[in-house]
């Protein structure tokens, strides 16, 4: 409450003092009635670990990886200044057999440099944000959601070798239903004699 | 009073001065005890219960009030406060504070006056709790019924300030001993106007006795209260506010927390202390605000009355327990009063403090006293 001019003005001593009495009563009391507003509205404040305050749509957490678009290409690795991502994968055919894809967040800055060199779209920066621990090792983060093989991954690689096995005895049948027509076809005998000639060569 | 009538030797005059002590923890031994007992044993037992019931309710009420502090505090800064222990809004948080207190390092400083300062929580709390003694929680629900209630506990609760100045002086610390200094300034000078705006309900009742006040206080079924009475009023209104000003600095309560500012004094005079000395200090707090609450229910609020309280006078017992229920209620409406103006009014100035106890609050006061002498002349 700001006083008013009329508040100011100069007046007798003894006005002065009884103005001084209204103006402390009358000032404290509407404190009061504000303070006693506030008192019944709803609090502002969340209960933290049990309610989260929304983030941002761009807020930069801790990242989240769409495994099975990854393709292990190391760019993201690449990218990161100051080098806090690894990972490792051995190729089986097609398929990928995943062993560790890991974040330090003891160094991680959340800098958002990995995700936009990324061929496949597949990390992001998520929004989990409380890396809350006593010990720093468990900063590092593997981000895979599975290890190894999948399932799907495992029948798409069978289908793949049934497959190609298949082609091989479809080959083998084929080679072998072509001898008693190799008379009638003077090229099939040729191309065996092809690897002859380059072993010639 | 004679030392005859306090310690008296004659069985006869030792039973009359038991029944008329009207205290109920004496009359309910005097009721188990085999006829033989002593008189001065019976006392003795008597001051014990009376003890042990005041150490509990001001041990259980502080707790409350202090969680209640800090749900107002949280609640005004539209935050939540305590939420954790104990599950519903934190109802257990006292009880872990205290628990934690208990268990703390007692640390008595090396430049310590150990004496002086091992003794000022003690005569700090100790003042405090005797001040519960003349309090009218209900009907037989006194520990004692003292005839100059009022003057008792304004005297008993100004050896409080000793106790501070004995606890800044002891700590050999120049914070605790500013604390200390403003404390007794502080109380000195508002000690006037606190006493003063006791007058108008002492005019009122014609009595020092706060259970002859609440008696008075007795008609139109419970709501005949001094604030409430038609024909004094327009006194008692004001009377009470700068009462209530009063004992917001006697309690050193904000905006009067001088002796404690913790922006400029670290703590006041209870910086150098840690664990349960420290929570003497805090226990006082709170028990000279209900204690100062409970004058304020007694003398403008009709203590114990209420209506419909008469209606459980057929069984002693449960009016007795129905009358401190009302009258705790009503001294925890003022004290949560209290914490609503600590979290309102921002902490004065020295100055500004003693300006408004010597120019504002003391003229004031005198002139609500003669007003009520005038009020009880018209009426006569």
């Amino acid at each position: 409450m700001t006083l008013l001019e009329k508040d100011r003005a100069p007046v007798s001593a003894s006005r002065h003092y009884w103005r001084n009495v209204f103006q402390t009563v009358k000032s404290t009391a509407v404190g009061m009635g504000i303070t006693f507003k506030y008192l019944w509205s709803k609090p502002v404040t969340v209960q933290y670990p049990d309610e989260k305050l929304p983030t941002d749509e761009r807020y930069r957490g801790i990242h989240y990886l769409e495994q099975d678009l990854c393709i292990c290409c190391d760019a993201c690795a690449k990218a990161c200044p100051i080098d806090c991502i690894e990972m490792d994968a051995t190729r089986q055919g097609k398929e990928l057999d995943w062993h560790s894809f890991t974040l330090d967040y003891q160094k991680c800055m959340f800098c958002e440099l990995c995700v936009y060199p990324c061929p496949k779209d597949c990390i992001h920066m998520g929004k989990e944000y409380a890396l809350v621990t006593e010990d720093r090792g468990t900063l590092v983060l593997d981000l895979l959601g599975w290890k190894g093989l999948t399932e799907e991954q495992k029948v798409r690689i069978a289908d793949a070798e049934a497959k190609k096995a298949a082609k091989a005895a479809a080959k083998k049948t084929k080679d072998a239903a072509a001898p008693p027509a190799a008379p009638a076809a003077p090229e099939v005998p040729e191309a065996p004699a092809a690897p002859d000639g380059d072993e010639e060569a | 009073m004679n030392v005859a009538a306090i310690f008296p030797t004659d069985p006869a005059a030792a039973a009359a001065a038991l029944a008329q002590q009207g205290n109920l923890a004496t009359d309910a031994l005097q009721g188990v005890l085999p006829a033989g007992v002593p008189w001065w044993m019976i006392t003795l037992g008597g001051a014990g219960l009376g003890f042990a019931a005041i150490m509990g309710f001001v041990t259980v009420m502080s707790m409350f009030s202090i969680w209640l502090e800090r749900k107002v505090a949280g609640h005004i800064q539209v935050r939540l406060g305590p939420m954790r222990v104990g599950g519903w809004h934190g109802w257990a948080q006292s009880i872990a504070d205290g628990v934690k207190l208990l268990l703390k390092e007692d640390i008595v400083i090396l430049g310590a006056d150990k004496v002086l300062f091992k003794l000022a929580p003690a005569l700090v709390l100790g003042t405090a709790l005797a001040t519960f003694v003349a309090l009218p929680f209900g009907p037989g629900a006194m520990i004692a019924d003292v005839d100059l209630g009022v003057y008792f506990i304004i005297a008993i609760s100004s050896v409080t300030t000793i106790g501070i100045i004995m606890a800044g002086w002891g700590s050999n610390n120049k914070w605790s001993v500013y604390g200390a200094m403003r404390e007794a300034a502080q109380v000195a000078s508002y000690e006037i106007p606190f006493g003063l705006s006791l007058m108008p309900p002492v005019i009122y009742y014609g009595s020092f006795s706060l259970r002859a006040a609440t008696e008075a206080q007795a008609g139109w079924g419970g709501l005949h209260w001094y604030i409430f009475d038609p024909l004094t009023f327009w006194v008692a209104i004001p009377s009470f506010v700068l009462f209530f000003v009063s004992i917001l600095a006697e309690t050193k309560r904000a905006p009067f927390d001088l002796p404690e500012s913790e922006s400029e004094l670290v703590a006041g005079f209870h910086t150098e202390y840690s664990g349960i000395r420290f929570s003497f200090f805090f226990l006082e707090e709170y028990a000279a605000m209900f204690v100062m609450s409970g004058v304020g229910a007694a003398f403008w609020f009709g203590g114990w009355n209420f209506p419909g309280l008469s209606l459980l006078e057929g069984s002693p017992v449960l009016h007795s327990l129905a009358a401190v229920g009302v009258f705790t209620v009503k001294s925890m409406l003022l004290v949560f009063v209290m914490m609503w103006v600590r979290w309102t009014v921002p902490r004065l100035r020295i100055d500004q403090v003693m300006t408004l106890g010597y120019k504002y609050l003391t003229p004031l006061t005198l002139i609500c006293v003669f007003a009520a002498a005038l009020a009880e002349y018209l009426k006569s």
